[in-house]
């Protein structure tokens, strides 16, 4: 007997009342989804004045928006967030629950899918149905791809970061949509109180925007070599990324990081200098038009997927390479 | 019954060793080749982890871990800088003989600050004369009133500049077969260190001269009984001090083997990393093989020690095996780096300076044969 | 809030700088099994750094936890060493293949048996799993908040503790009025401190307790495998749609026609 499928659930996150691109991206994805499913795609909108960003999400594809709309919900905070979209989605029964792979998200998808008892995957980099009509999650995972289902218990639920997913087309077929506005909670006292939301500029230039990215990776082997890596990006006006072990020797800080828990990025023009090619780092990268890695060893996974391949020492060849950079620049200059 | 595996609780000694050397000896290690001088930080860290205490009893605030744990330490803290390991290994050798033949007064003094790294230690011994055999020395004292007098020189002395307090071996001016050990203090009047040496290898590790004119030690600090310091020197010191080569020479073969690993799976050549080939991987398992025989040779050397049981034939094999074994593992991890073997940017280079000075300190390879020999005819 | 007990959450991880050494097999499409150590998972040691650093200003008792095959006890022992007054190891072979649900509820349970904490701490996520959803989980278990990306950490007194966490574009600053509540803290937060010799001496008295299923009193199917709402169902090998060419000759050469491809493309 066929279980009546419930709808697809976005859940849309806003930074002073502004809806973060990873949201849109997963209404978008949540529109596919929806349609494959042949049920609706609903979203969930909590902060302060947001009621106004319901005709955006409607022309993304959301045929329902569930809204709550109050002082008290301006910041994320989890004792007032949690138990809202808890009870809405015992009420509702989503099928499928996307949630951005932000910090706020990060913890509040896990805190909604343990009251709910269901299962979540984290920083899927992607989403399809498979036979049985569940949703694969697939994340990257000891040299190729892992599929995660969560075969029992509703909603499936998974966290994706910006940049998995494209931004929805114009509007399609769903053209308008139906607000709902969610009864605000009474405040009561909380065990945690949010005392200050701190906004910081991010130093240098950033990797969302970036045209060219150069990426590190262990193959610095020092703090020396990191620091011509640095270099490299500063020559070519670049911003500058990293894999997971420069950040785990504090080369460089975390916000850097290139990939499945870091940031996925889609640069014009990338440069991969002393790293293998772990997919946790590539599939945050594939998205680049161009790509050129350079690795001492031949046979890294890195030269399988990539434009073009370069096989030196980052150490040795790096102080070559900006030299002749220099070198065309200024020539450039005189001429 | 033979047991070779360590404990747990050693196995985590060598952990926290092993941490402690990567995380604070290792940042170190260039501004220590690049000044050649001692890193006082190191020193600090070398207090504040406990170091100095393993080989100093509980009750004067020490670990009393005994020396199979202190070998754990050297070969850990050798592993990332041999000078560092020595200028270790000779704090436990100052330390010895004031925990062996020091009087409950004395302990109490001298042992809880050196336990903390408050003061440091040294021993002198070595003369230009030499100092595997110690009766050459010129160094003399004489008896005045309460007090004696020394006067002589040291040579060749791991921590001159640096050491708060120093067991003196001198013979008696009167009787050239007497001998007697005292601690000298830092300050004491008649004292100095002198001449710092600029050794190949080993930078960041002090070694120098001490002098004595006509410097006064009270009474209070003769060590053991007089005359019979010579007993002082070479039970504690002799053990201790070829142990802790050992722990040395052990640190440099790993670091070799390691360092000639990490080059030859990165090196290609003829389109394949050259550990491949046959020619390096024959240098792989001579300086694999040098590595185990030196630890089963040195353990074994340090179990007898925790027993309380003779061992300097023991160390003076471990000795001779393991700083012949560094040396020849040094030669072997350059040659493998090729043309990198020869530039100062590639560690292996520093170990290999290191593994020259492996060689003399604690008594050559010869020397170290006479004593094999000996036990055995 | 008083905080007198603390509860340290730690995880024995294959060690990273040989984790990659278990793959998938491209023809079995299995792990394939090497024989990697475990080791303390690193956010794990900053957890540890955190706790006792406040268990040290504010005279609390920090115990450790874990669940995981017995050799994970060895990562336990190194938490007594590191200054944890006791251990407590979850291990029974029906924990096993448990996903991070399976894993918070469990560790919940062990955690309500020892007796409820006033904070539970735990590192931002593992280095072999990765999803960051232990603690958030474990706190709904708990039925208590929790705070995540945790970079500062301040006891005030009775008023309570002072929590910064890391957002995407800055931090927010959180006051726990009361715990229980769970921390989970990042790499900014502290410099874990080395196990040092007289740490792992202390720890000669202290024992690794291990508590199987029934210690813990709760049923088979709530448990590893059959307590996960989530399953592995396929792994296989990614494909690229890139075709590399290879930039060859000297290293000059080389750095040559990388210049001249950075200038085609409009980057110099």
């Amino acid at each position: 007997m066929a279980r009546e499928i419930g709808p697809v659930w976005v859940f849309v996150e806003q930074c002073g009342g502004n809806v973060l691109p990873v949201s849109y991206e997963l209404v978008g994805k949540g529109r596919e989804l929806a349609d494959e499913l042949g049920t609706s795609l609903e979203a969930v909108l909590l902060g302060d004045s947001v009621t106004g960003l319901a005709g955006e999400l409607f022309r993304g594809g959301v045929d329902r928006l569930y809204v709550g709309d109050d002082v008290l919900l301006k910041y994320y905070q989890p004792e007032m967030y949690v138990p809202m979209i808890v009870d809405l989605a015992r009420e509702r029964k989503p099928e499928i629950f996307l949630v951005g792979s932000t910090a706020c998200g990060k913890e509040l998808a896990p805190l909604v899918a343990a009251r709910l008892k269901t299962g979540i995957s984290a920083h899927c980099i992607d989403l399809a149905l498979d036979g049985n009509r569940l949703l694969e999650q697939i994340i990257p995972a000891y040299g190729g791809l892992i599929s995660i289902v969560c075969p029992e218990m509703r909603p499936q639920m998974a966290t994706i970061a910006k940049g998995v997913f494209a931004l929805p087309g114009p509007a399609g077929r769903h053209g308008t949509g139906e607000l709902v506005e969610l009864a605000v909670p009474q405040a009561e006292p909380m065990k945690t109180e949010l005392l200050e939301v701190v906004y910081e500029e991010a130093a240098g230039l950033t990797l969302d925007s970036a045209a060219t990215i150069v990426a590190g990776g262990a193959g610095a082997k020092d703090a020396a070599g990191w620091r011509m890596v640095e270099v490299l990006a500063d020559e070519l006006g670049a911003a500058l990324g990293a894999t997971r072990p420069p950040v785990d020797e504090g080369w460089i800080e975390l916000d850097r990081m290139i990939g499945q828990s870091g940031k996925m990025v889609t640069p014009d023009f990338y440069i991969g200098v002393g790293l293998s090619g772990e997919l946790q780092h590539m599939v945050g990268i594939v998205g680049a038009k161009l790509m050129v890695a350079i690795n001492n060893d031949p046979k890294a996974p890195v030269f399988d997927q990539v434009d073009y391949g370069l096989v030196d020492d980052c150490q040795e060849f790096l102080p070559v390479l900006i030299a002749k950079i220099r070198q065309f620049k200024q020539g450039k200059t005189a001429a | 019954m033979i047991d070779f595996t360590f404990t747990e609780e050693q196995d985590l000694f060598r952990k926290a060793a092993r941490e402690f050397a990567e995380t604070m000896v290792a940042p170190r290690i260039q501004e220590m080749e690049e000044s050649g001088e001692v890193s006082l930080d190191v020193v600090k860290a070398l207090g504040e982890a406990e170091m100095m205490a393993i080989t100093i009893p509980e009750e004067f605030g020490g670990l009393g871990l005994g020396y199979t744990a202190r070998l754990i330490a050297l070969e850990e803290v050798g592993r990332v800088s041999c000078a560092v390991a020595m200028m270790l290994q000779v704090f436990a050798l100052g330390i010895e003989p004031i925990v062996k033949f020091g009087n409950n007064e004395q302990k109490k003094k001298y042992l809880p600050g050196l336990a903390t790294g408050e003061r440091l230690a040294t021993v002198g011994v070595t003369e230009p004369t030499g100092g595997s055999d110690p009766t050459g020395g010129r160094t003399v004292y004489k008896k005045d009133g309460d007090d004696y007098i020394i006067n002589g020189r040291k040579c060749f002395i791991t921590n001159s500049h640096i050491a708060d307090t120093i067991t003196v071996l001198a013979k008696d001016d009167e009787d050239p077969k007497a001998f007697s050990t005292f601690i000298v203090e830092k300050g004491m009047a008649g004292f100095k260190p002198a001449h710092e040496e600029h050794k190949v290898g080993m930078k960041g590790c002090n070694t120098g001269w001490l002098i004595f004119e006509d410097c006064r030690v009270p009474k209070d600090n003769l060590l053991g009984v007089e005359g019979k310091g010579l007993r002082v020197a070479m039970s504690a010191i002799g053990d201790v001090g070829r142990g802790g080569m050992v722990g040395c020479s052990l640190g440099v073969l790993t670091a070799c083997l390691e360092e000639a690993l990490k080059f030859a799976n990165e090196r290609v050549l003829y389109g394949k990393p050259i550990i491949k080939l046959p020619a390096i991987q024959d240098k792989i398992a001579m300086m694999k093989l040098d590595l185990e025989a030196g630890r089963l040779l040195g353990y074994r050397a340090s179990a007898l020690q925790d027993q309380g049981a003779r061992c300097d034939t023991e160390f003076a094999m471990a000795k001779y095996y393991t700083a012949e074994a560094a040396q020849r593992a040094a030669k072997m991890a350059a040659d493998i780096h090729g043309g990198y073997g020869c530039m100062n940017e590639y560690a292996i280079t520093r170990y290999l300076r290191d593994s020259f000075v492996l060689g003399p300190s604690a008594g050559t390879s010869d020397v170290m044969k006479v004593i094999i020999a000996r036990s055995a005819m | 809030m008083n905080v007198r007990k603390i509860v340290v959450c730690v995880k024995a991880v294959p060690d990273p700088k040989r984790a990659s050494e278990i793959r998938i097999d491209p023809r079995t499409k299995t792990l394939t099994r090497a024989d990697v150590p475990l080791v303390i998972n690193q956010l794990d040691r900053h957890a540890m750094e955190a706790a006792l650093k406040l268990a040290g200003e504010v005279g609390a008792e920090v115990t450790a936890i874990s669940m995981g095959p017995p050799p994970a006890a060895a990562v336990l022992k190194e938490c007594l060493a590191m200054g944890a007054g006791r251990a407590v190891l979850l291990s029974d072979r029906s924990f096993a293949g448990a996903d991070a649900y399976a894993t918070a509820y469990t560790l919940a349970k062990g955690i309500e048996v020892d007796g409820m904490p006033d904070l539970v701490v735990c590192g931002m996520s593992s280095s072999d799993g990765s999803t960051e959803w232990v603690a958030p989980e474990l706190s709904v278990f708990l039925d208590c908040p929790v705070v995540t990306g945790v970079i500062g950490l301040e006891a005030t007194g009775n008023a309570g503790l002072k929590v910064s966490a890391r957002l995407d574009n800055g931090y927010r600053v959180v006051k726990v009025n009361g715990g229980p509540v769970v921390l989970a803290v990042t790499r900014e937060l502290n410099t874990p401190r080395n196990i040092s010799f007289s740490g792992i001496i202390k720890a000669r008295k202290k024992e690794v307790a291990i508590w199987n299923l029934e210690r813990l009193g709760i049923a088979a199917a709530a448990v590893g495998q059959d307590g996960s709402p989530t399953i592995i169902s396929g792994m296989r090998v990614a494909e690229s749609t890139r075709k590399v060419q290879m930039i060859e000759g000297t290293r000059e050469a080389k750095a040559e026609e990388l210049v001249r491809l950075l200038a085609a493309a409009g980057v110099l």
